[in-house]
């Protein structure tokens, strides 16, 4: 029972911190996938008095992706329906042109009215409409929610550290006898460590074995039936099997860390 | 000859120098001299003996080991020595989780022999120490006086310079206190290897022509 308990007490913290650091990473890649979505779909609208082409504006401001024109016959058509053809052509020459203009990343509101300053220093530039407030607001509210949660990834992080480090004391302890006698006889400190390292490196596979289980019953039970759209569709993209490639080396980093740090909080062996 | 310990001016104390247990104390020991250490209990033997392995640090005055100046003494040079030397100690301080075999080549698995190696050496070692046939077992299944065997044998595993013992007989059998008396006697005779044994009783038959010291007052003195 007490070994049981023993080997919780570390397996536990070590499956936390492997499971915040896989949330990490997946609400890292949501947030790629969002705001790639965001970026695609958005558009502003830039109205000038003579033609411009896209490098011209890409000079103006270095973010501008991509532009398209509307067809302004297309709109006179609409409005000059019924007017005489003469008509049609006067107000075909006195409408300005206007341009579907796409960015090369996500952009804040702010960041949104900086590039309209830039394009509007252009005196061909009549005006530009950002739409910005708009799609801005369901953005911020998901930032914060990850700013939450990344934030509570770490506290959990801090304190599973100080659980694992707690737990290698007692187990220090309980090795403290042979360690010394084999300080004695001048055994280097890795030698002395070796004990400490095997139990815990064990542990550590056990809590990778763990954190796979979980990894793959999310992956192929719970994402495909979560009713999340971004969830259900990238799914593949999202929880990519080398994770626990990474999760693994994290686990055997944080022991080795753990085993060291004990070893040197605890040096004084000379009296 | 030359000096393997040199103590001089030595201090010794505990509670960073608070407390005195050894107080300016010189002497010398040389290559294949065997010392026999006496004195009444809480005298300061084991604490010597400590000293001499760079457990405790001198608080005052010089302490040299195998040429190797305790006062400022490097934890690596110190792991370097220590490989050097065969400690007993009176509670044998054996690895109850290791099998005798294991416990008694700890000093070869330090010093990073193979397992074969170790193999065929514990077997030679547990035969000098008449304990061959309970290599598998483990300490606590052996008699005190089996179980000192096992640290007298661990403590020649490598043909130490220097083997301290700290009152290696101290409630062992008569058969298990002879082994061990023969063993110290075979390697300073014929290893010149350089002993010092605390002990309450120096043995009645004891061969070799030894030097017999004797601590008392926080003072060292030799009996000639
Ligand atoms: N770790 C220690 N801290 C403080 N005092 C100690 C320590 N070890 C021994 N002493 C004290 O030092 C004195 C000598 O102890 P010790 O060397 O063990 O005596 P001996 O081996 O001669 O019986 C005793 O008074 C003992 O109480
Ligand atoms: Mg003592």
């Amino acid at each position: 029972m007490k070994f049981i308990k023993n080997h919780l007490m570390f397996i536990l913290p070590l499956l936390a911190i492997l499971l915040g650091a896989e949330f990490f990473m997946v609400f890292e890649r949501t947030t790629q996938l969002y705001e790639k979505g965001l970026k695609e779909s958005y558009t502003m609208m830039v109205v000038s008095h003579k033609p411009v082409e896209l490098s011209q504006l890409k000079e103006l401001n270095r973010h501008i992706h991509s532009s398209e024109p509307i067809q302004r016959e297309r709109i006179v058509s609409q409005i000059a329906k019924g007017l005489n053809r003469s008509s049609s052509q006067e107000i075909l020459g006195a409408l300005p042109y206007f341009y579907n203009v796409g960015l090369d990343s996500y952009m804040k509101t702010s960041a949104l009215d900086d590039i309209k300053l830039d394009l509007e220093s252009d005196p061909n530039i009549k005006m530009v409409e950002t739409f910005g407030t708009n799609h801005d607001s369901s953005y911020r509210l998901f930032s914060f929610i990850k700013f939450i949660l990344n934030l509570f990834i770490l506290f959990m992080a801090v304190v599973s550290l100080f659980l694992i480090m707690k737990q290698m004391e007692v187990w220090k302890y309980t090795h403290e006898e042979r360690m010394k006698v084999m300080e004695i006889f001048g055994a280097p400190l890795m030698l002395r460590l070796g004990v400490l390292f095997r139990v815990a490196i064990v542990d550590a596979i056990v809590a990778g074995v763990l954190m796979s289980l979980i990894f793959f019953y999310v992956k192929f039970q719970w994402a495909e039936r979560s009713g999340i759209d971004i969830i259900m569709q990238n799914h593949e993209m999202l929880m990519e099997i080398t994770d626990l490639g990474t999760l693994f080396i994290s686990a055997l980093l944080i022991v080795i860390v753990a085993v060291f740090s004990t070893a040197f909080t605890s040096k004084g062996v000379r009296e | 000859m030359s000096n393997v310990i040199s103590a001089s001016h030595l201090t010794l104390a505990y509670n960073k120098g608070r407390k005195e247990v050894i107080k300016d104390v010189s002497f010398t020991i040389k290559k294949g001299e065997f010392v026999f250490i006496t004195g009444p209990s809480g005298s300061g033997k084991s604490t010597l003996l400590k000293s001499l392995y760079g457990q405790l640090k001198p608080s005052e005055g010089d302490l040299v080991v195998g040429g190797l100046d305790l006062v400022n003494v490097k934890q690596k040079k110190l792991q370097d020595l220590r490989t050097h030397l065969g400690i007993i100690f009176q509670d044998y301080k054996l690895i109850n989780e290791w099998t005798v075999a294991k416990n008694v080549v700890l000093p070869l698995m330090i010093a990073g022999y193979s397992v074969e190696v170790q193999n065929t050496q514990a077997q030679r070692l547990l035969k000098h120490v008449k304990l061959a046939e309970h290599a598998n077992k483990f300490p606590l299944e052996l008699s005190g006086g089996e179980q000192q065997r096992v640290g007298v044998a661990r403590a020649l595993a490598k043909n130490p310079v220097v083997i301290l013992a700290d009152e290696p007989t101290g409630n062992l059998d008569d058969y298990s206190s002879n082994v061990i008396w023969d063993l110290m006697e075979n390697a300073c005779q014929q290893l010149e290897t350089t002993v010092l044994v605390v002990t309450h009783k120096i043995p009645t038959v004891f061969s070799l022509p030894y030097r017999h010291f004797i601590i008392e007052n926080r003072g060292v003195y030799e009996v000639h």
